[in-house]
């Protein structure tokens, strides 16, 4: 069940929906243990597991920080944070639809460098999207590039040490 | 009133934001940068990253030294024909034509957008010829992915902001590099 704390009045969280962007995290999750020498049960619960997490943090940590870096924006839309993070996360698909081929067509193994460009470029897309709201200042760029590169190193260094 | 000039803003400039801002870059200062500079870009990045594919191959003793020498033309050629045919597909299946964007423009801002692949070639033709490493796939195809996201900004600023279509269109222009890439790779071989 989704909270609604926090919105500004009229403005639920309603229209926006983060689940295209949390399906390129489980598509993530999924592939995984492929790149795995043996393909086991427990590294694929593991791996859906942490990349859910992953997912999860990612669209809300970048929510707070946008909301907390943009009281007036805030004020006057109360839905700015989740509506940009939306926008800029769906740019996670084309790289999930990429790492498939990689992986199941082109047979490279290499699903990592895939993900990680997925939750950089989402996340910098987000900043981007914040921007063209009104929000002001490079803070808006770089807070959410620094975020995504604690995450996807995190990820990555999780996902070197699954079952 | 404000009697400053605005300061041209370096062609190399142009070219690293494009890494770092691509959204800034795409509306405000693409007109700007000439088509062949961006081509030249384009064209330079996958020369690299083609050179590293062959150098990766002549370790596992596939191929010779010719064949590096013609893998790494093959490059030069994708990466600018290669690219600007793309770049004049994307433009014409987004309409551009109808929000006065020139095929010219298309070519040079798809083209720029593999400055951040060049960084990630020369990083790791730099490791390969010191080191000896493998480099193709570790930089060479994150180089590329790197360079999706100033294609998105360039495809959604043709479509008039679709983003539905600019996913799709990213999304189809990274599969034709990839598929391409390996196809030619294995030509090569």
């Amino acid at each position: 069940m989704e909270m609604r704390l926090g919105y500004a009045e009229g403005a639920g969280p309603d229209g926006v929906k983060f689940w295209p962007v949390y399906l390129c995290f489980v598509i993530f999750g999924i592939m995984i243990p492929f790149t795995k020498p043996e393909f086991k049960i427990l590294t694929l619960l593991f791996s859906l597991l942490i990349s859910l997490v992953v997912g999860f943090l990612a669209v809300n940590l970048l929510i707070a920080a946008f909301k907390s870096g943009n009281a007036a924006l805030r004020e006057a839309n109360g839905q700015f944070a989740r509506e940009a993070v939306k926008n800029g996360m769906l740019f996670m698909i084309p790289f999930t639809v990429l790492a498939i081929l990689a992986q199941f067509i082109l047979g490279w193994n290499a699903v990592m460098p895939f993900a990680s460009a997925a939750i950089m470029t989402a996340a910098a897309t987000a900043g981007t999207e914040v921007m063209k709201k009104g929000a002001q200042g490079i803070k808006n760029v770089m807070i959410p590039s620094v975020l995504a590169f604690v995450l996807s190193t995190g990820w990555m260094m999780l996902t070197g040490i699954l079952p | 009133m404000n009697t400053i000039a605005p300061t041209a803003v370096p062609r190399w400039k142009t070219a690293l934001n494009m890494i770092i801002n691509p959204g800034e870059v795409v509306k405000n200062q693409m007109t700007k940068v000439p088509w062949p500079y961006s081509l030249m870009v384009s064209g330079l990045s996958f020369t690299l990253f083609f050179l590293q594919t062959g150098l990766d191959l002549m370790r596992n003793g596939q191929i010779g030294l010719s064949t590096v020498i013609l893998i790494t033309m093959l490059g030069l050629l994708y990466g600018t024909a290669g690219i600007a045919l793309l770049a004049v597909m994307v433009w014409a299946l987004s309409q551009a034509a109808e929000r006065n964007i020139t095929m010219e423009w298309a070519i040079s801002s798809f083209a720029l957008g593999y400055s951040a692949t060049f960084v990630y070639a020369l990083t790791g033709l730099i490791f390969s010829l010191t080191l000896g490493w493998k480099t193709a796939v570790a930089f060479g195809v994150t180089g590329v992915l790197w360079a999706l996201r100033p294609n998105l900004f360039t495809i959604k600023q043709m479509s008039g902001e679709r983003t539905a279509f600019s996913i799709a269109m990213t999304t189809l222009c990274g599969a034709i590099l990839l598929l391409g890439w390996a196809l030619l790779g294995k030509f090569g071989a």
